[in-house]
Order: structure tokens, then sequence, then C-alpha cells
């Protein structure tokens, strides 16, 4: 009899937890340094697509979560502990120096995703190759998709400081 | 072609041609893209007033700014504004370009579009139809014909506090001004 | 030779929407491309998080502005899971119906954009009047012809109008009527095989190792299709088929979009016959005071593009805590379309561009 998926994941890594819930889904909390290889044994297990990865800003709880959501592209229809639809992976990190080893040696597809959690959120993906600007023009103070980045504070001490054009009175 | 329009063709030939011929510079710079290529083919063909759309903004008299514009987008669109020939219009399509729009509280939406560059007249809506570009155009059209559509005279005459409000908003500008004396005003 | 640094701009003619791509270029064959995009980065996901539940249907629709309407069905998907709210049966056949004629339409947009980009005007035109049949369709069943905010969740907003049914048919079968024009004009145009061949092709192993779905991926023969993988609404209630290609260039991923665009229509025909009769919105808590219990979901449609995804947590408030949308051209129109530059004529890259079927503000939101 084979173990399930997650049995075998408990029995390999001892620093995760995993639940199995409804709609098909695994969910495994793991640490910043067992991502990876968490990653490279589902991968070898069958699940080769990473859907998503994102990040949620817990300001309260002074952590920033790193989401990874992994499907397959084969999947065959099972139990979520043995077949799931898709696994979410979670991690935290603390708020004041988010830092996490990349994944795209494992999963070449995070690379984008991986630059874009940089540029909003802060968070330093060591051993990235191109950790350079993707959509924002310019340096902000703070992150703009953290929690503590006041949008509208923000243009309206921006754009609402640009006077208008014409005639001077 | 009525006796009314010989006249106006006779007495001021180049207006008339500007009018009837406006090619569009082809950018395509915000959400307001879906609507420009209805406009622009068979059905509400753009051609029967003149509107055609060119590959470079050297051939071409007027900018339509289609939807919202973003901080890299107005570099862009700004270079392009200044690489057109005089006489240029520009119309300012949908909401975003008059006040911020949907996007009111983005942080890389600018606001009002006229501050950093002329406009000549708004298309409200969100999108608006291809009937409401026609009618713009026609309104575009009268604007033209009574002296009103200066925008590219405005733009002349208040380089300076163009070029200021771009920079206070962009930082640094790769390109040198384009009027070196900095306008009128 | 030298190499020489050329910007292909958001100003260019082969270029829909506005994205830009940074080329390293020997003569004419690209060495490295790098895309740049941020041109219409709005910072949708941060404003959703200032929106309530509610609030944010009409916004969520303008991220992908050739189809609004899979936006909307994502993010209905979402709350729904959330807040546990079920949606009747009716409801999930007409959000099935729409959501077809929405695939249809932007198919036909696709169409116009390629066949303009290859030099096909007419049949770039006769896909734009089709499109704007469909458009008066939507225009009819919910007020507006681009953003139709139809979806609802728990339902959609109304019921089809009276004699809807027979103009839809009608729409349909003069549109399909065409498709011998269409077929005679480009597809079995050995000119559109000649410029389209061979160009652009992406294997099965680059797109199964970044990310790629949708044609990208039925295109080199694996017929992975979320309607099929993972039914929602009234999908797994009708037969129809995947359809898929082999050879992974420009050409096979047009001719499966020809051939997805005839199984939608037949497959709206089917559901008009399967669909009851019946409710079709289930009613929700006053949206003024929502408040959708904690927890985290991660929902997925297929919109004409590919997968689309929504990551939704929420903690318990009126507003989102986060939503972050996985949309379909994200893979393609970054890693995939670098990747697939390398090698390829300068002439080639809105060809390709377009083929993968890239929509611009998908990638910044």
């Amino acid at each position: 009899m084979t173990h399930s998926l997650k049995a075998r994941l408990d029995s390999v890594f001892k620093d995760i937890e995993t639940e199995a819930g409804r709609d098909g889904r695994l969910t495994v909390i793991a640490t910043a340094e067992s991502v990876v290889p968490v990653l490279r044994f589902l991968k070898e297990a069958g699940h080769d697509y990473l859907q998503l990865v994102s990040c949620v800003d817990w300001i309260d709880r002074g952590e920033i979560e790193i989401v990874y959501v992994l499907s397959s592209y084969l999947r065959t229809g099972g139990e979520a502990e043995d077949d799931p639809a898709e696994i979410v992976l979670k991690t935290r990190l603390p708020r004041s120096a988010p830092s996490l080893p990349t994944s795209i040696h494992v999963f070449p597809a995070a690379e984008p995703y991986e630059r874009e959690m940089h540029e909003l959120y802060g968070v330093r993906f060591e051993g990235h190759p191109r950790l350079t600007p993707l959509f924002l023009e310019r340096e902000y103070e703070i992150p703009p998709f953290r929690k503590d980045f006041d949008t509208r504070q923000y243009v309206k001490d921006l754009f609402g400081s640009v006077p208008p054009v014409g005639e001077k009175s | 072609m009525d006796r009314n329009q010989l006249v106006k063709w006779l007495q001021a030939p180049a207006k008339m041609a500007h009018k009837y011929s406006l090619h569009a510079v082809y950018f395509c710079t915000g959400c307001g893209i879906i609507e420009v290529p209805p406009t622009i083919t068979a059905r509400w063909d753009a051609e029967r007033f003149g509107v055609i759309p060119t590959a470079t903004p050297r051939h071409a008299n007027l900018f339509l700014i289609t939807g919202y514009v973003s901080l890299k987008t107005l570099r862009a669109i700004i270079r392009t504004y200044e690489q057109m020939p005089e006489p240029k219009f520009s119309v300012g399509f949908g909401s975003c370009p008059i006040n911020g729009g949907m996007y009111y509280d983005s942080y890389n939406t600018i606001k009002h579009l006229d501050r950093y560059m002329p406009i000549d007249g708004y298309i409200a809506g969100c999108m608006p139809r291809p009937e409401a570009i026609f009618v713009a155009v026609t309104h575009l059209w009268t604007l033209i014909d009574k002296d009103m559509a200066d925008g590219y005279k405005r733009y002349r005459r208040y380089y300076a506090q163009y070029r200021a409000n771009q920079e206070r908003v962009l930082g640094r500008l790769e390109w040198p001004p384009l009027f070196p004396a900095g306008g009128d005003a | 030779m030298r190499e020489l640094e050329l910007y292909f701009g958001p100003q260019h003619l082969g270029m829909v929407g506005n994205f830009s791509i940074t080329l390293t270029v020997e003569g004419d064959r690209i060495v490295k491309a790098a895309a740049n995009p941020g041109y219409l980065h709005r910072g949708f996901e941060k404003l959703m998080e200032l929106r309530s539940w509610i609030q944010n249907f009409p916004m969520v629709c303008r991220m992908n502005v050739v189809e609004p309407d899979s936006m909307e069905m994502i993010y209905a998907m979402g709350v729904e899971r959330l807040a546990g709210i079920e949606v009747p049966e009716r409801a999930q056949f007409i959000r099935s119906i729409y959501l077809e004629l929405a695939r249809v339409g932007s198919h036909l947009f696709g169409l116009w954009a390629y066949a303009n980009m290859l030099g096909f005007d007419t049949v770039s035109q006769w896909a734009m009047y089709h499109r704007d049949l469909i458009l008066d369709l939507f225009e009819e069943l919910t007020g507006g012809r681009v953003y139709h905010i139809y979806i609802w969740p728990g339902g959609v907003r109304r019921d089809f109008p009276e004699g809807f049914e027979d103009r839809l048919v009608t729409t349909l079968h003069s549109i399909g009527g065409h498709v011998p024009n269409y077929d005679a004009a480009f597809f079995h145009n050995p000119v559109f095989r000649q410029r389209a061949a061979g160009i652009g092709t992406v294997t099965r192993e680059d797109a199964l190792a970044l990310g790629g779905t949708g044609q990208v991926l039925r295109a080199t023969g694996m017929g992975y299709d979320i309607r099929k993988v993972d039914p929602y609404a009234a999908y797994g209630r009708v037969p129809w088929d995947v359809h898929t290609r082999q050879e992974g260039d420009a050409y096979s991923r047009i001719w499966v979009v020809r051939d997805e665009m005839i199984e939608s229509v037949h497959m709206i025909f089917k559901l008009l016959d399967a669909m009851p009769k019946g409710d079709v919105y289930n009613r929700i808590p006053n949206p003024f005071k929502w408040h959708i219990p904690e927890g985290d979901a991660y929902v997925r449609c297929e919109s004409s593009r590919g997968e689309l995804g929504l990551y939704i947590v929420s903690d318990g408030g009126d507003k989102p805590y986060r939503a972050h949308v996985r949309t379909p051209s994200y893979p393609h129109g970054m890693t995939i379309l670098e990747k697939v530059l390398v090698g390829e004529d300068i002439a080639d890259v809105g060809n390709i561009m377009i083929s993968l079927y890239v929509v611009a503000p998908e990638i910044d939101r």
C-alpha cells in the first residue's frame, strides 16, 4: 500500500504542518528553510505546475506570508490527502527583513512572480538573478503593496500638489 | 459639396484640410484600446470622418489618449506628443484623463492629464461608444473652425509651466526642453 | 556583426496594448529579449483592498479589457467560495452561455489583431464586424458594450429578456455561416501558412516548465483545459471536446483558436437546449454590511487566454484583505515570450506576441 502524499510529507519533513481540507486542497505550512526542499519533493511527486507565488502582509502580526499554489497537469482525481486538486504552501517571514531562497531552480516559472514580490513587498529572494524593477517606475520609501503604504495620502501629496497650467493670476 | 463648404474651402484651405484628415497616432495607452478597433473598422467606419491610424507620430495630427495614464506611459506620451508636427490636436478619451476616473486613488496613474500636456477636448464615458467618438470628432471640427482648438499653441506659450509639472511628477526628464527659451510665460 | 539594443516600444503598429520589449539584435536576428511591462500598472490589487466586496465588482472587469467577463466570474467564484454562497442551476447555465459568448468575442478580437498584423485586412474587418454583432447582444442583455458587470455573487443580475434566445441563435448562425469565407481567405491560405508555420515555436517542455496554459499548451498537444479538469458553472453538463494541435508554433495556436471558437458556438446551442427554468440568483446579505468569514481560497477558470486564477484572503472584514489575480498573460508575456523570441526575426515580433495571445493589462494589473 502506498502512503498518501500527506503521510509521506509528514514523514520526510519534520518542521512542517499539513492539513487536508475540503474542496480537495492540501495546505502545508513550512519554515523558510524547508520551502525549497518541500517544493522539490512535491515536484518529484508529480505536482509540477506552479500556478502562483503570492504574498500577504499580516501587519498586525508583524509577518509577511509567502504563498505558493501548486497543482498537477496530469491529475486523475482523488482525495485531498493523496491527490489534491491544489497544494497551498505557506511560510511566514518577519516583516522587518523578509528573505527567502529562490525557487527558480525547481520551478523556472517562479521568476517573474518573485521579481514582482520583491518590488511590491520588499521580499528578498536569495539567488534570484534578476531582482530589477518590473512594473514600477521609481523607488518608493515603503514598498507600495504593504499595508502601511497609504496610497490615498501619497496621491494627495504628489498629484494634488501639481498646479493647473494657465495664466498666472 | 454645398456652397457653404465651398466658400470655407476657398477662404481657409489649410484649415479645412486639417479638419477632414485627422490622422491619429496608433498608440493604445489604456483601457480605451477596446473601443478603438471597432471605430476604425467596417462597422463604425472612422475613415468617412477622415480619421485613420498612422504608424508614426511624425505623420499624425490627432492624439487620442484612450484611458488612464500611468507614470511610465506619461513619459512615452509626452515624447510622442512632442514629436508630432504642428498643428496637432489631442483628445482625452474616457473619464480617467479628466480627473483620475476609477483609479483616483492609485499611486501609479496621473489624475489630471491637462496639467502635463494640453488637451483640446474630452469624451466622457467608461468606455465611450464609437458614436461618442464621432460626435467628438465633429465637435473638434467646430473648434478648429473657430480657432479654439489651440492646444499646441498653449503648449508653446506655457511650456515652462508644463515642463515644471512634468518634472515634478516624473523626476528628471531624459529629453531636452522642446522650446528652449521656455515659452512666453 | 554588431549588437544593437532596440526598443520595441509601446507606440508601435505591431503592439496591441501598451507593452514594451527591449530587444538586443544582431542584424535582423534577435539575440536577447527582455519584456518591459508596467505601462498599465494601476496597483489593482491594492485598490481592491480599499473597496468593499460588492464595490469591487465594477472594478475587477477592467483588468482584462478584451474579455472582462472571465474576470467577473473569477471574482464571483472566489467570493462565493469564501462566503459559502450557492448558485442556482439556471444561473450556472446562464453564466456558461455568457462566458462562451465572451470567449467567441475575445477570439474574434484576437483574430482582428493577428490578421491585421499579418496584413490580411479583409479578414480582420470581418472579425471585428462579427464581434460587434456579439457586443450588440451583450448590450441587450446587460446594458453595456464592453464592461458588463452581469455576474453577481450568488448568480447573475437578471434573466434573459424576452426573445433573447432567438436573437442569440440567429446571430450565432449568421456568424457561423461565414466560417467557409474565413477559411478560404485566411485559415487555408498558403500565405498564412508561410508567415506563421515554424514561427514562435513553444515546445511542450518549455510550456510546462514556464507555466503556459491555454492555447500555448494546447497547441503542443496537451489537452489541458480547466473547464474539463476542474469543471465550474455548467461545463460538466454538456458534452464538448478540447481541441489540440501538435506543432506548437504560431500556425497551430491560431488553428486552435479557430477550432475553439466553433466549439464554443456549438456549446452555446447545447447549453440553451439543456438550460432549466428557475431563479437566477440567490440573495446575498446586505452588501453595505457584508462581512465574509475568515479564510483564503484559490479559484480558477479558463479564460480565452488560459488559466485565470484568483487567490483571495479575507480577515473577516468588509473588504478583501488580499486579492491576487493570476492572469494567463503573465507567464506567456514574460518568460515564454523572452524564451521564444531568441533567434527570430524582428519582423516577426508582433506576429509571435499576438499569437501567444498576450493582453498587456493582464500582465501589469
